[in-house]
């Protein structure tokens, strides 16, 4: 039997949330959502997921100190982490590639293109 | 950042157009937009000196939002990018301070977008818990905002919606939308 694709999304602005959780529960995944860094690594800690969606700039540890510390790890070293963000800098989309991220998208998110990228990713 | 665009004076006016964000910590930088049923966000951290303004057209993509309509001129977007672009040079969330100006409804007999607007901009900030500190939304008459993002100042002036440029917002080119990059 196929289970949800579970995708936890990391972003401090509620607004983006909001439209992260419509867009991608509407197309069938189960969304699990934290508020920066921090709140990612301690749900992650206690729950499985088969997709991280992370922003870069947030309070308390931003989307490169996540991506670092879930590589770092043991539990999700393998799961795939795409980048959505509003920065379009070749040298922070270099950093993200060298800390581990799978993927970069830049906001405003196209709901076809994103559920399609973490599809893609998630197999 | 904003860069020089029309040195009058000691002072360097910079126009925030439909759609747009700018910041600055230039001390002779000002900050310039007329607004009818938009809003305009002026965000200011006192402590980093430092300061933006967005000036969106609409709120935020319906439910049941065709493609084409993702752009940027969503307030949602716009207010992300703003405090995102502050972040990166130095602000703190927390410290944040808000004005919000604009959301008239200017004709008559149309639906009143201004109010949704203004209600959109009100929400977000409490959302974000980011302090708002003056609003002057509403009512039927053109505003022309200038600020100051070094020192936080606004001036807020009701003018002629003659003054107030069309609302034809120009999407953001389909190869930058939602572009997604696999490494």
């Amino acid at each position: 039997m196929n289970r949800t694709t579970r995708v936890l999304t990391v972003d401090d602005s509620a607004s983006m949330r909001a439209l992260l959780n419509h867009a991608l529960s509407t197309n069938g995944f189960d969304v699990a959502q934290a508020d920066d860094g921090v709140s990612a690594l301690e749900w992650l800690a206690v729950n499985e997921v088969d997709v991280v969606i992370t922003d870069i700039n947030m309070p308390r540890l931003d989307g490169f100190g996540l991506i670092e510390q879930v590589r770092g790890g043991t539990r999700h070293r393998d799961r795939p982490i795409l980048v959505l963000t509003t920065e379009s800098s070749d040298e922070k989309k270099a950093r993200a590639r060298s800390a581990g991220a799978t993927g970069w998208i830049v906001k405003p998110f196209d709901t076809d293109k994103l559920v399609a990228a973490v599809r893609r990713v998630a197999h | 950042m904003a860069g020089p665009e029309t040195p009058l004076g000691s002072v360097i006016r910079l126009t925030v157009l439909q759609g747009q964000y700018k910041v600055s910590a230039g001390p002779r930088v000002e900050l310039g937009t007329v607004l009818g049923s938009c809003v305009a966000t002026c965000l200011f951290d006192p402590s980093a000196e430092l300061g933006g303004m967005n000036h969106f057209l609409l709120p935020e993509p319906p439910a049941s939002h065709a493609r084409e309509e993702v752009d940027v001129h969503y307030g949602v977007y716009l207010m992300e990018m703003l405090i995102n672009e502050m972040l990166c040079y130095g602000a703190r969330k927390e410290r944040l301070r808000a004005h919000l100006y604009g959301g008239a409804n200017i004709r008559a007999g149309m639906a009143p977008i201004g109010t949704s607007n203004a209600n959109f901009a009100r929400g977000f900030l409490e959302r974000e818990r980011i302090e708002l500190v003056r609003a002057d939304l509403g009512g039927s008459a053109a505003r022309r905002i200038d600020f100051r993002p070094f020192s936080g100042q606004v001036r807020c002036r009701t003018v002629s919606t003659s003054d107030v440029p069309d609302a034809a917002p120009q999407p953001r080119a389909a190869t930058h939308r939602g572009d997604v990059e696999l490494f």
